[in-house]
């Protein structure tokens, strides 16, 4: 064989290689960080919810904290039960002011045995408003503790409505393509041809009513991209795939829309 | 009276967040001299157009901060033109600083064999150059349609760049082109003195493109709105002196690994024994280059690493711990790939050596080593396991391969991987040599001891660090490094004055090597070039959501970080284009050896005159 078509062949399987490389380790899309909507009215259990949503997303708090059971050797300090030891955390401090200063200051005061280095939540990459620092305050007091603040808390290191970091509005209003909201890409493609998603009715596929609390995001994902990758004990496989390519949903769909119909199924837990 | 046409940083801000896109794409792409005069008046004249008449809203609408491809999007054909005009780069500024080293080795020895050897490297130049300088002006103009707002921002923080831009690359073409052309032509020093600009050019053009891609990482010397306040400081961010280091690093071994490719390619086309001696000797040439420089990047990657955590720990974090950690279980596979490419490579080209079959007995040990460290470097920390897998293990973290997933087990490992590439260089190097100095054992037994040692104390720090705070451990990856930096030197110099006026056991018989050396060349050649693919998208990639992080957001339909799977896609889409480019560069570089050509007729006609 020529010297040229082999060398060719070569670099073609080489590349293969390291693409199949790229497939076999876990597949996850991170999307941008949206802005969560707190009503004045939340309880302080509802804003600790709330602000357990934020942790772990817009936040980024748990991409450097654990909570609770933490793995050797830690980089920055366990939050598990920071609760009910905030208040004595730093003298002449409540709790409330303590975690407060610890999101608004972070450098202001370090914890024994770590580094300085976290940057104010308040500020950008992370940018989380007034209001949403308070959710992940009364989050982090009912760990161990139980949430006092409201939405009505004042601190001293909240700034003015006109400093109040500028949200991204959710680029589905604006993209090409995007409009449909979770329920409505559920309907628009036809889902519930196939998936009962207000009870647990059997159908021709399993019924999603609580599928937020059997699978995760990312399995949500990929029984929407790849149906067949995993096909549920007792159900057809193939039908789902055939299904949506009959529908255009692959072609169609925008990302924000896929985002929707994710996170509408997530929220599935069946109560 | 606020004049409409004035863009703030603080407005452009407002505005990217009205708009859609991703750009993690890096502006450090270089601007290319081919269309320097051109983009510059598109850039005036886009700065020129919004006169005081026009509405702001007409303005907005003309000018949108992001805008779409057909049939592509935005951040792919960005992602793959800056990736190729990189890698382009990347070779037209390494092939001068070791086409230089061997010019200037046989200038110095008198031995006419490195001259032309340097001058066949510096054939692959012109073309590249060109290559590079097209590519750079299709990512600047994709630059200024796709993403205006950034280019805008970009353009009101780094204008005083440009124009020393401009004039280098200027000085880089005239340099390039006379150090090629006049080759044999000047006196040997006057053109050792060309290389030495042609370099110097080439390094100060990347510091300047080096300063706006790291300033989209750690951005400095702003304030809060985004303004400018220093120059210098959004010059000299956090990450820009660590990028020139190991983009200078990295360009060598990417840069000799191409050179290499080319012998290889030229050597499995050879007609002739003297042609196979050659390309063998230009293709071991271009490999040692690539691994000499290769052995040493870890090390620049620690420091930029550091510089990144002492910016900031959550793009730290991010980058090694978070969304991107598999990514390194990946890149694990292409580093260990490369040492074990490279270590077969030398086996292989051992046996061209006569009596270096002495050593063939070590090749198992080493591949042993290399073969533990590999797996040691490319064990995840937490594995991808079903829920009864998961539960059977008592959690993601595997109860023994788990504890070898963190860094002290990986650093450990890479450190012995190049010690060990380090003992396949030391074993080639004394394959048909026999030390006769009087002190000979007793050397051989110190840098014996050293190896020893120093393997020893990188395990030794390597298990420490499991018993200590994160504070403590990540500071022990400096000894370690320390260590074996200073053992391979030490070893070196003692290897130096052990064979000074060693006896030969037998020649090099260059030429008589197995083909598959000549594809384990390729295998290397195309593995840098994919981690280059792989670490260009990390380090735009960590800026997730952001063009400028912390100060441009990005709020286009690409804003997303996209799965590894994807990416890996793009990246090899990208490395095939650019083999195939390299393919032309190879192709154009050897016309230059053709005969010239003749008209059949006049052929046929002195055939007829030979023939009467």
């Amino acid at each position: 064989m020529n010297n040229a078509i082999k060398i060719f062949i070569f670099v073609l399987l080489t590349i293969a290689f390291y693409s199949y490389v790229g497939q076999m380790v876990p597949q996850k899309i991170t999307y941008p960080p949206q802005s969560t909507e707190l009503s004045a009215d939340l309880t302080p259990a509802q804003l600790a919810a709330a602000g357990e949503e934020i942790a772990s997303g817009k936040g980024t708090c748990l991409t450097c904290h654990t909570i609770g059971s933490p793995p050797e050797g830690l980089r920055f300090p366990d939050l598990g039960g920071i609760g009910s030891r905030a208040a004595s955390q730093k003298a002449g401090m409540s709790d409330v002011e303590y975690l407060a200063e610890s999101m608004y200051d972070p450098n202001a005061f370090v914890v024994e045995g770590f580094l300085a280095g976290m940057p104010s939540i308040g500020g950008p990459p992370i940018n989380l408003t007034d209001n949403e620092i308070l959710a992940v305050l009364a989050y982090l007091q009912s760990l161990g503790g139980e949430p006092t603040v409201t939405l009505d808390t004042v601190l001293p290191w909240q700034r003015d409505e006109s400093e109040q970091p500028v949200s991204a509005p959710a680029t589905a209003a604006t993209a090409p393509g995007a409009g449909l909201d979770g329920p409505g890409v559920f309907a628009a493609y036809a889902c519930s041809t196939c998936h009962a998603i207000n009870d647990d009715t059997r159908m021709v596929g399993p019924s999603l009513y609580d599928v937020g609390s059997r699978l995760t995001t990312a399995e949500i994902y990929e029984a929407i991209m790849d149906p067949d990758a995993t096909v549920a004990e007792g159900y057809p496989g193939a039908a789902m795939k055939a299904m949506l390519d009959g529908t255009g949903f692959y072609q169609k769909v925008s990302t924000e829309e896929l985002k929707a119909l994710v996170d509408h199924l997530a929220s599935q837990t069946g109560n | 009276m606020p004049n409409n046409t004035t863009f703030s940083p603080h407005r452009l801000i407002k505005l990217q967040r009205k708009m859609t896109r991703k750009g993690g794409m890096t502006l450090y792409r270089a601007l290319p001299f081919a269309a320097v005069m051109l983009l510059l008046a598109v850039v005036g004249a886009y700065f020129a157009l919004p006169a005081e008449a026009v509405p702001l809203q007409n303005l907005q609408d003309a000018n949108p901060d992001y805008r779409q491809l057909p049939f592509i999007s935005s951040r792919v054909a960005m992602w793959v033109v800056a990736q190729l005009h990189l890698m382009f780069a990347a070779f037209v500024l390494a092939v001068p600083m070791f086409a230089l080293i061997i010019e200037v080795i046989g200038y110095k020895t008198g031995e006419k064999r490195y001259d032309h050897l340097a001058y066949e490297f510096t054939k692959l130049l012109s073309v590249s150059f060109s290559f590079t300088a097209a590519l750079g002006a299709m990512l600047t103009f994709l630059l200024i349609i796709l993403y205006p707002a950034l280019t805008q921002y970009m353009v009101k923080i780094f204008s005083w760049t440009f124009l020393p831009y401009v004039g280098l690359f200027f000085l880089e073409a005239i340099f390039l082109y006379s150090y090629y052309y006049g080759w044999g032509k000047f006196n040997p020093k006057t053109h050792i003195a060309l290389g030495v600009m042609l370099n110097v050019v080439g390094t100060a053009i990347m510091f300047i493109a080096d300063a706006w891609l790291t300033f989209m990482n750690t951005p400095n010397g702003i304030d809060a709105a985004g303004e400018l306040v220093s120059l210098s400081g959004a010059i000299n961010n956090f990450i820009w002196m660590p990028i020139n280091i190991h983009r200078i690093i990295a360009n060598v071994a990417f840069g000799g690994s191409i050179a290499a490719a080319y012998g290889a390619y030229k050597y499995l086309g050879a007609k002739t024994q003297e042609e196979r001696e050659h390309y063998d000797w230009m293709g071991y040439i271009g490999n040692f280059i690539a691994i000499s420089a290769f052995l040493p990047l870890p090390f620049a990657g620690y420091w930029l690493g550091k510089e990144i955590y002492a910016y900031s720990q959550s793009l730290g974090i991010t980058l090694m711990g978070g969304t991107f950690s598999w990514l390194f279980i990946i890149q694990a596979v292409l580093i260990g790939n490369l040492f074990l490419a490279a270590n077969y490579y030398l086996w292989v080209s051992m046996e061209r050596i006569e009596g270096a079959h002495r050593y063939r007995k070590f090749i198992k040990y080493l591949l042993g080593a290399i073969a533990t460290s590999f797996l040691v470097w490319a064990t995840p920390h937490s594995l991808v396991a079903s829920i009864e897998e998961a539960r059977a293990m008592g959690g993601s973290h595997h109860p023994i391969l788990g504890v070898l997933g963190v860094m002290s087990a990986k650093n450990t490992a890479v450190n012995v991987l190049i010690l060990s590439t380090y003992i396949s260089f030391l074993l080639y190097r004394r394959g048909n040599k026999e030390a006769v100095v009087p002190w000979a054992k007793t050397g051989k037994n110190i840098q014996l001891g050293i190896f020893v040692a120093v393997v020893l104390f990188v395990i030794f720090l390597g298990v420490y660090g499991y018993f200590v705070e994160a504070t403590v451990r990540i500071g022990l990856s400096v000894p370690q490094v320390l260590s074996v930096l200073l053992a391979m030197i030490v070893i070196t110099i003692i290897d130096v004055f052990l064979f000074k006026g060693a006896k030969t056991t037998g020649e090099i018989k260059w030429g008589e090597i197995g083909n598959r050396a000549q594809y384990a060349l390729f295998f290397i050649a195309i593995t840098f070039a994919w981690t280059m693919g792989l670490m260009g998208y990390v380090r735009a990639g960590m800026r997730q959501h952001w063009h400028v992080y912390g100060v441009i957001e990005d709020t286009s339909v690409d804003a997303f970080t996209p799965t590894l799977g994807y990416a890996a896609n793009v990246v090899s889409v990208t490395v095939f284009i650019f083999f195939c480019f390299i393919a032309v560069v190879f192709w154009l570089a050897g016309l230059s050896g053709k005969k010239p050509w003749q008209p059949k007729q006049k052929a046929a006609d002195s055939g007829e005159e030979a023939q009467s």
